[in-house]
């Protein structure tokens, strides 16, 4: 018996469960084997599990940066990039040839040293809130107790790293850029912030791998105990859904970039790697905020059918994030970019107020038992503000009716 | 002790970079800097909870409102700033010294300095909800009322009388 609760907790080296770890726990077999102390053993395990991280989604960075030109390449009936390698697939490792090669520019109007800190800087938080995320039933990299305050903490600092991109680069275009940037981020970063406190209530946890695990069974046999099916969740998945697109900064969202508008926003005066460096970011945020969404909302690495346990769990995880990011894709395909004035008036008219409902509606959903009752209060207290925002603010939230002077008669 | 000796001269030089910068956006970096690191010294003590709390209020939000109101209004006032200096020096000085000394002198009263130092890594985040929400409600709930009336009085002075909300298709 003490044999078998031996084995359970220590799992074959080898198992596909624990493959995301093996660097890590070889590392550290390989020093305990040479006698090194014990702080040594951890550090540098840590030190490995980050890079595994790091190295992880650099790589999905990468293939991502082809897949996104491919996608958007057949919606829009073209072809693609298809030149380098087999259908294109080195692509991404042109494209970073010729971003490390390219000179790199600073303008002579710009603050030499807040310019360079801006692309390391935005880089950073992305990182950061990668290392928090639970990947796997064992594969968190820090299993922090405060982990969703600790995601949301390091992401505000995109918000200054952008301001200094905008800034520091003495240009008009990034200027306005960082202006639109900021003024989105904050009003953006409300409901997604609050859509997330219906989760910690139900939960009663800040800490990530707990909010999953509280995800896992099913209900009558087959629908998964995620927080998307609850009244409440559905709701305030929405909300963090489309708040994490403007969070990331991407279509329809993607005004401070506006490539038509402020040629590339902050990123205007940037060249090389430095511009490199912001593009990765981006892209790494965006795998962060898919990842907390993932996790709040989908069940993280929960299977989504019950019998499917023998596949690794990390492999749902990233299932998952693949659909997300496929979604996202799609849609930046798809939607024209919004202007300021509504992007302004859905977050703080639509957004927000639905985002605030889900409070009272998780705190309805945790009392009342979780059962039938709660569905018969939540859905009309979700329903029925709905119903009222969009049919009667509808001319408000709708896009104003253009005239064209001169075209029209 | 070592990340206090490390990280309180460093705190103390981005503050008075912070007073000291001419450039209003340099001096608004500096004391966000500031920020960040009080928030660092406080995870480094093992207050996370405060620590993250610090990070996400101050860094994200309240420098962040500064640097974008920065951002709306004209550069080039580090000339006139400059001949204001030492006028500006002193009414700094006479507002932050008597709260200085007051601070020394009740510190340097406390018989047992030692006595004081609890370990924050017992006091968990639960237990802190549950304290702030019931014995220091009143408390709460004054501040929530108080911002709540903020926010109501900055909309009503934000808004424009007179005239309708502003659309492109107006022109």
């Amino acid at each position: 018996m003490s044999l078998l609760a031996v084995q359970s907790a220590v799992p074959a080296l080898w198992s596909p469960e624990l493959l995301p770890r093996l660097p890590q726990r070889l590392v550290e077999m390989i020093l305990q084997y040479f006698g090194a102390p014990e702080w040594l053993v951890s550090i540098a395990g840590f030190i490995v599990a980050a890079s595994t991280v790091v190295g992880v989604f650099a790589g999905a960075f990468a293939l991502l940066s082809l897949i996104e030109r491919k996608t958007l390449a057949r919606i829009q009936n073209r072809i693609g990039p298809n030149r380098a390698g087999w259908f294109g697939i080195l692509q991404p490792v042109a494209d970073g040839i010729k971003m490390l090669t390219k000179e790199d520019i600073v303008p002579a109007k710009a603050e030499k040293v807040l310019h360079l800190v801006a692309p390391i800087l935005i880089v950073i938080p992305a990182i950061l809130a990668l290392g928090v995320i639970p990947y796997g039933r064992d594969w968190t990299p820090v299993p922090l107790e405060l982990g969703l305050l600790f995601f949301f903490s390091v992401g505000t600092l995109t918000e200054i790293a952008v301001f200094i991109a905008g800034w520091a680069s003495g240009s008009k275009f990034p200027m306005l850029g960082a202006m639109r940037a900021i003024s989105q981020m904050v009003s953006y970063e409300l409901p997604l912030i609050i859509s997330a406190l219906g989760v910690v209530m139900v939960s009663g946890s800040l800490s990530l791998p707990d909010i999953v695990d509280k995800q896992g069974g099913f209900h009558l046999g087959f629908i998964p105990a995620w927080n998307l099916f609850t009244p409440w969740g559905l709701v305030a998945g929405l909300v963090f859904y489309i708040a994490s697109i403007a969070e990331a900064n991407r279509c329809p969202f993607d005004l401070p970039e506006g490539e038509s508008e402020i040629v590339a926003g902050h990123m205007t005066e940037y060249s090389g790697f430095k511009y490199a460096l912001f593009f990765m970011g981006e892209y790494l945020g965006l795998f962060a905020i898919s990842g907390l969404g993932i996790t709040l909302f989908l069940g993280g690495w929960q299977a989504p059918l019950p019998g499917l346990g023998f596949v690794p769990s990390w492999i749902w995880f990233f299932a998952k994030l693949a659909v997300i990011i496929f979604s996202f894709l799609w849609i930046r395909g798809t939607f024209p970019r919004v202007r300021i004035d509504q992007l302004m008036r859905f977050a703080w008219l639509c957004m927000i107020p639905m985002a605030l409902l889900t409070i009272p509606a998780a705190a309805i959903w945790h009392f009342a038992g979780r059962g039938f009752l709660s569905w018969v209060v939540t859905i009309p207290l979700l329903m029925i503000p709905w119903v009222i925002i969009t049919v009667i603010y509808n001319k408000r939230l709708s896009p104003a009716t253009r005239t064209y002077r001169f075209a029209d008669s | 002790m070592i990340p206090l000796l490390i990280l309180t001269p460093l705190i103390l030089l981005a503050a008075l970079g912070a007073v000291w910068k001419a450039r209003p956006v340099h001096a608004a970096l500096l004391l966000a800097l500031t920020l960040a690191m009080t928030a660092v010294l406080y995870l480094s003590i093992g207050a996370d909870f405060i620590g993250l709390v610090q990070f996400m209020v101050y860094v994200g939000a309240v420098a962040v409102l500064i640097v974008f109101s920065l951002l709306i209004t004209r550069p080039g006032d580090e000339a006139e700033e400059l001949v204001r200096r030492p006028k500006s020096l002193a009414t700094g000085l006479v507002c932050t010294l008597p709260v200085l000394g007051v601070l020394v002198f009740q510190v340097s009263r406390l018989a047992n300095p030692a006595a004081l130092v609890v370990e924050p890594r017992a006091v968990s985040v639960e237990k802190l909800g549950i304290t702030l929400f019931t014995t220091h409600a009143p408390a709460v709930i004054t501040v929530a009322v108080l911002l709540t009336a903020v926010m109501i009085g900055a909309a009503l002075f934000a808004r424009d009388p007179g005239k309708k909300p502003h659309t492109p298709s107006d022109s």
